[in-house]
């Protein structure tokens, strides 16, 4: 279980994922080293939040290993691949963080009681110690102010902010975020995007599925372009994103420059 | 419960819990288009704009819901005859499902019309219709094909509510269970075929309620 | 102005406090059923969904009143001897819990998705997700259907005097047998039961609108 920091903590074999007859993912190679950044670019439908949902165990997936820190995800590990069962499968979750586009925050939970969910029901940490620690993660995300508050009083964008410290109070080994941003008003999306950079910049290890090219290119270590369920060319944003490589992504590049 | 002596009794009986089944069948095919009727007709008043008779109706529909069908159907059964009208227990059982369910039915056409947009009505008026017309050939078609689930569960729960007639003497399926039990020296057996009755009489309209609902959906949504 | 109902006003009313006291006692504990069955019908294997699913279909399709005779009837059969009265209250209880099943099932079925795969994601296990997620949502989604099931319970708590349990109905017949005022009578009647229904109606109105969403 103990790893190295050249270790990869997500790494995702020969990943291949169906919707009934529709094959989204058609074999998918990532590592994610610690500390590192990853952005992944794509049009809609190319399998780019599915392949994330699948690092999370939130979609089974027909073959391939997906492993985190070590731990398989989903499956056992070797070739029979039994399914880990639910217990298993919360163990892994606890050491993945994972933001989503709609929020989900807990509507009938204030602010702090959300983002001590986790610690309190599922790691078992002492209500004091977790309002602490809680308290701290929503001033690190400028939310401390509403602590008290209920989700619905709060804009998209305080809400998602609120998302993200729920995730690190579980202080997981790898972030993940299902294009956060999508569903918020322009206007809202800088602030979000200024939490995410803060914690690229403090090391968190992070896989971003996003449409904002922007950041794609200050923050990123590495830059992924999926599409069409096969990951098509990634490399570090300055370079691909510069010069890209294939077709493809120059012209998701081009319709995509005025982000 | 044993079996065969359950089996023996249903086969000796057939014929008594037939004859029942038919007047529960008679009662619920007099009172369900009664109902419908009334449902539309209380309807009319509040979304035709006649403000006075509106409030009128709005007041009948809440005490129908607000109040007991057994009440309701005791209320016409022994005090009509004392304003010297003399109907008989099937039709006081009719007139007293039909109304109460005709308020409920009035509700749920209600909240069709209401999800309805505005623009249906201004798109007949636009076209120099008349307001009743509107409504006739615009808007309650296009509220009872959304409400059309709806309407299939008031009409299994009105199936059901004419269990209360045989309180007034009415001889249903109800009655039929409760002379049985004096008669066939069997005891909770007879309701439990009773029950059986029931449950397949409403499994079959419920069957039939979602095919109608499939059809309707298909052809207009 | 009504002479006969004044007078036996308070006979009535008598009858109406049993009317009361059956009518909460099946919307509580009936109410109490139907989250239990209706969570565990949203949790447990296949075999006991089936068994659930079996108890609200046979409860929904059939008439309360078939019900309560069933029960008053079955109870003497296994060696139970109940008057009236609780027989038809525990009638009652099983098959309004069938109907408050459903709206917790349904309203279960209605928490959005995301709000599973959040709790997921921060490690929560099934039984604490429904504990802490997914039934306090579900219970207010339930609030509006739960209100317009005791509703239907309280107006069916009269076919208990068919039955044979004395109650506000039950009053009502004996005064009418001993005075023939039918018409008065039954008219007062319908009046007590308004004013017991009509705020509960109200309430289920204001539930619909408050708590039908979740934000």
């Amino acid at each position: 279980m103990t790893s190295t920091a050249s270790d990869p903590i997500v790494s995702v074999r020969k990943l291949h994922k169906s919707f009934d007859k529709l094959e989204v993912l058609k074999g998918i190679d990532l590592d994610v080293r610690r500390g590192e950044v990853v952005v992944v670019l794509g049009p809609s439908g190319s399998g780019k939040s599915t392949m994330l949902r699948c690092i999370n165990f939130l979609e089974t997936f027909q073959s391939g290993t997906i492993t985190v820190d070590g731990r398989p995800v989903g499956y056992e590990a070797g070739d029979h691949r039994r399914p880990l069962g639910e217990a298993r499968n919360a163990k892994v979750r606890e050491h993945v963080g994972m933001v989503f586009q709609s929020y989900n925050l807990f509507p009938h939970r204030t602010v702090i009681e959300n983002v001590m969910m986790g610690p309190v029901k599922v790691k078992k940490v002492a209500r004091a110690l977790a309002r602490e620690k809680g308290m701290a993660l929503l001033a690190k995300v400028g939310m401390d102010h509403k602590a008290d508050a209920y989700p619905g009083q709060l804009s998209g964008g305080q809400q998602q902010r609120v998302a993200i410290a729920r995730s690190l109070a579980m202080e997981p080994s790898v972030m993940l975020f299902d294009e956060v941003t999508s569903a918020l008003d322009p206007e809202l999306v800088g602030e979000v995007l200024k939490v995410m950079r803060g914690l690229a910049q403090e090391g968190m290890t992070m896989i971003v599925v996003t449409h904002e090219m922007g950041f794609a290119r200050q923050v990123a270590d590495r830059v992924v372009f999926m599409d069409g369920g096969v990951i098509v060319e990634e490399g570090a944003p300055g370079d691909i994103m510069a010069a890209p490589k294939t077709e493809r992504f120059g012209n998701f590049l081009s319709r995509n420059l005025d982000q | 419960m044993d079996v065969a002596p359950f089996i023996s009794f249903l086969t000796r009986y057939w014929p008594v819990f037939v004859d029942g089944l038919q007047i529960t069948a008679f009662v619920a095919v007099l009172a369900a288009p009664a109902a419908f009727i009334a449902g539309i007709l209380l309807v009319l008043p509040a979304v035709s704009g006649w403000k006075g008779l509106a409030a009128v109706v709005r007041g009948f529909v809440e005490l129908m819901r607000n109040t007991p069908l057994l009440v309701q159907i005791y209320l016409l059964y022994f005090g009509l005859p004392l304003l010297g009208i003399f109907w008989g227990a099937i039709t006081c059982g009719v007139i007293a499902i039909a109304l109460q369910h005709g308020a409920f039915l009035s509700e749920i056409v209600r909240a069709g019309i209401q999800s309805l947009s505005v623009r249906q009505w201004e798109a007949g008026q636009s076209i120099g219709m008349r307001r009743f017309a509107i409504l006739r050939l615009v808007i309650l078609p296009q509220a009872l094909i959304k409400v059309t689930p709806a309407l299939g569960n008031q009409l299994i729960v009105l199936v059901k509510d004419t269990s209360l007639v045989s309180a007034i003497g009415v001889m249903d399926l109800t009655l039929t269970g409760k002379v049985l039990i004096e008669r066939s020296g069997m005891s909770f057996e007879v309701f439990i075929a009773v029950a059986l009755f029931y449950l397949i009489l409403t499994t079959s309209l419920g069957i039939a309620a979602r095919l109608v609902e499939t059809f309707v959906a298909r052809r207009y949504a | 102005m009504f002479p006969v109902l004044q007078s036996n006003l308070p006979y009535l009313l008598q009858g109406a406090v049993y009317t009361v006291a059956l009518s909460a006692f099946v919307v509580v504990f009936g109410a109490l059923l139907g989250i239990v069955v209706g969570t565990i019908a949203s949790a447990a294997p296949a075999p006991v969904r089936w068994l659930i699913n079996a108890y609200v279909f046979v409860f929904r399709g059939v008439p309360v009143l078939v019900i309560m005779f069933l029960g008053f009837y079955s109870f003497p059969a296994v060696g139970l001897r109940l008057d009236a009265y609780t027989a038809v209250a525990i009638s009652m209880v099983v098959y309004i819990g069938a109907f408050v099943t459903e709206a917790v099932r349904g309203a279960i079925a209605a928490v959005p998705k995301g709000q599973v795969e959040a709790a997921m994601s921060i490690g929560m296990r099934r039984i604490p997700m429904l504990r802490e997620i997914i039934v306090p949502q579900a219970l207010r989604l339930a609030v509006a259907p739960v209100l317009n099931i005791s509703l239907m319970a309280i107006k069916q708590t009269s076919y208990a005097s068919i039955v044979g349990a004395w109650e506000l109905s039950f009053a009502a017949r004996e005064v009418v047998e001993r005075t023939l005022a039918a018409f008065e009578i039954f008219l007062g009647v319908m009046i007590i039961y308004f004013l017991i229904c009509y705020p509960l109606s109200k309430a289920a109105a204001l539930a619909e609108k408050r708590f039908s969403y979740v934000h």
